[in-house]
């Protein structure tokens, strides 16, 4: 089967800055697969030059069978796209930014009324075709953002930071459309930089710094390769050497990592190694034994710095 | 130059093949099909001041300056000017139509981003927004014809046939309005292009005195002016037309409109497709 995507050194330059330094992914159809990575990775670039808003310097891309440079126009017909920016037209009411979004497809109006009725139901906003896009609130404007992603029945969807800034339940209700979306086997494309998201709801992913890629394959894959199961996460006294703790569990960790007084010691076992550690000559201010997540593998993998 | 630095201003872009300058009519219609929408909801309150735009120049300049000057090239000073207002309101809205309007959807809207990203294309997105800045302009300049015709400073049937000659003049416009839209960093640099183009286009274009008392390189630079062409077009039109200066005023306006058709495209692709 031909892949969805598949990107083969793949490079984009801005001026001096290499944004994107030639990385290689592929993305089967119907997958969920999710792009993460600090701010500044190039993820967005990355999605932008899928989806024919930036230019290609290097390398080879191609979507849905189809070369990314030449042949804009025909994927753009089989994409959908979920911008970070909230871009809707504020001129235009809920049902007329979707109904406008069929003629940049093409779709004759009788169809194009019937899906804009079956997408604001998708998006729950069944109720509020009629409204002004100023008085939906955030989770709204994002469901119909998606929505409008769809008019042109896509086969691919390309979905950037879709649940930034939205609160706990606005960010479930979109979470229930991309699942609902991924069953009818359409392929989901997601940039994202919460983890829980990005563990909730994707096949595969790729782990992006400074323009590469730095890591990739299936959540829970990822988790134990480069954390194991458990963390044990301690805080330090004053007195405590973390490097002579370190080096008196050698063998029963499979990893650690130290940030101020916090130490974090990766096992498949943690409740074993809490037991095991010296606490008269390795005190400590607290102990939790913890699951290890996706959150783990992402600050091992890209630092804990911070990065702007 | 100082503004070449500014980091909105992206340039003209490289040069871009002739396939994908020309626009696919349907989706350049589902461009200029937005517009419309929008714009039935507002045309209301919008059409208002054309209304009393022409009626406040002929107040001023035909019934008060009309009063010293009688005649020019034997017509009443009032029917003199009053044809050329329709191709000034058509200037005047394709200007405000492609500067302020098209850098809001831009800039502010972001509304250029989405659409880019769905079949439509650049050429396809500048094509609509020129054809919806010329039909209202049209609007507008008919509006005015209506007014004129009304004050009964029309004395010719051909005067029916302006509508065509003034979507065609107002393309023109609204090309020249696209580029700078699609070149400037910042939106204060539009006070340049209304001070330093469209007033003294407005001024110096024979709408308000012909050329004939003045020295000839005048006329050379109203030459190069697409509202001396569009004026003498109406003009010719209200008054009773002579066929090759309809013409010859038609092609300028056509092959200046096609060729500057190019800058927007390029630049908005660089802009937008970075």
């Amino acid at each position: 089967m031909t892949e969805a995507v598949s990107a083969r050194g793949l490079t984009k330059r801005f001026g001096e800055r290499t944004a994107v330094a030639g990385i290689d992914f592929g993305v089967e159809p119907g997958i969920c697969f999710g792009f993460l990575g600090p701010n500044g990775a190039g993820k967005t670039t990355t999605m932008k030059m899928i989806y024919g808003l930036a230019t290609i310097d290097d390398g080879e891309l191609t979507v849905l069978g189809m070369d990314a440079m030449r042949e804009r126009r025909r994927i753009k017909s089989r994409l959908g796209v979920v911008p970070q920016e909230t871009n809707l037209d504020a001129d235009l009411t809920v049902r007329e930014n979707l109904l406008q979004q069929a003629r940049y497809f093409g779709i004759d109006p009788a169809k194009a009324e019937e899906r804009a009725g079956e997408l604001l139901e998708f998006s729950l906003l069944g109720d509020r075709g009629d409204e002004r896009i100023h008085g939906l609130s955030g989770g709204m404007k994002r469901r119909l953002l998606i929505s409008r992603a769809l008019m042109g029945d896509p086969e691919l969807v390309v979905l950037d930071e879709p649940t930034t800034g939205l609160d706990p339940q606005a960010r479930l209700a979109v979470w229930g459309a991309l699942d609902r979306l991924r069953r009818r086997g359409v392929t989901l494309l997601l940039t994202t930089h919460y983890m829980e998201e990005a563990e909730r709801l994707c096949d595969r992913l790729v782990i992006m710094d400074e323009g590469r890629i730095v890591t990739d394959g299936r959540p829970a894959d990822l988790v134990r390769g480069h954390v194991g199961r458990e963390v044990l996460e301690l805080k330090l006294d004053e007195g405590c050497d973390a490097d002579r703790l370190v080096a008196s569990l050698d063998g029963r960790i499979q990893g650690h990592d130290l940030s101020e007084r916090t130490l974090m010691l990766y096992a498949d076992d943690a409740e074993a190694v809490l037991e095991e550690l010296d606490h008269a000559v390795y005190p400590t201010e607290s102990a939790l034994v913890r699951r290890a997540t996706l959150e783990d593998v992402f600050l091992r993998m890209t630092g804990r710095s911070l990065r702007e | 130059m100082a503004i070449l630095d500014e980091p909105g201003y992206a340039g003209l872009g490289p040069r871009i093949p002739l396939r994908d300058m020309v626009p696919a009519p349907r989706l350049a219609a589902a461009v200029w099909l937005r517009n419309a929408r929008v714009f039935s909801k507002l045309w209301r309150g919008a059409l208002l001041p054309t209304f009393l735009d022409p009626f406040l120049y002929l107040l001023a300049l035909g019934f008060g300056l009309g009063t010293y000057v009688a005649h020019i090239n034997g017509i009443p000073y009032k029917e003199f000017i009053a044809p050329g207002l329709v191709a000034s309101a058509a200037m005047w809205s394709s200007a405000f139509e492609t500067t302020y309007n098209v850098y809001f959807r831009m800039n502010e809207l972001r509304l250029y981003d989405n659409v880019l990203s769905t079949p439509v294309e650049v050429q396809d997105l500048v094509a609509g927004d020129l054809a919806w800045s010329a039909f209202r302009a049209t609007i507008y300049g008919v509006v005015v014809l209506g007014v004129i015709a009304i004050f009964g400073l029309v004395s010719s049937w051909w005067a029916l046939l302006m509508p065509p000659f003034v979507v065609l003049g107002s393309i023109c416009f609204s090309v020249i309005g696209y580029s700078f839209t699609t070149l400037i960093p910042k939106i204060d640099l539009y006070s340049y292009f209304f001070t330093l183009f469209i007033t003294p286009m407005f001024l110096f274009s024979g709408l308000f005195f012909p050329f004939s008392q003045l020295p000839e390189w005048v006329h050379v630079v109203a030459w190069f002016m697409p509202l001396y062409h569009l004026v003498e077009i109406t003009r010719g039109l209200a008054t009773g037309p002579e066929f090759w200066s309809i013409v010859s005023n038609s092609v300028w306006l056509a092959v200046v409109s096609t060729l500057l058709f190019t800058i927007p495209v390029r630049a908005l692709r660089r802009k937008l497709v970075a």
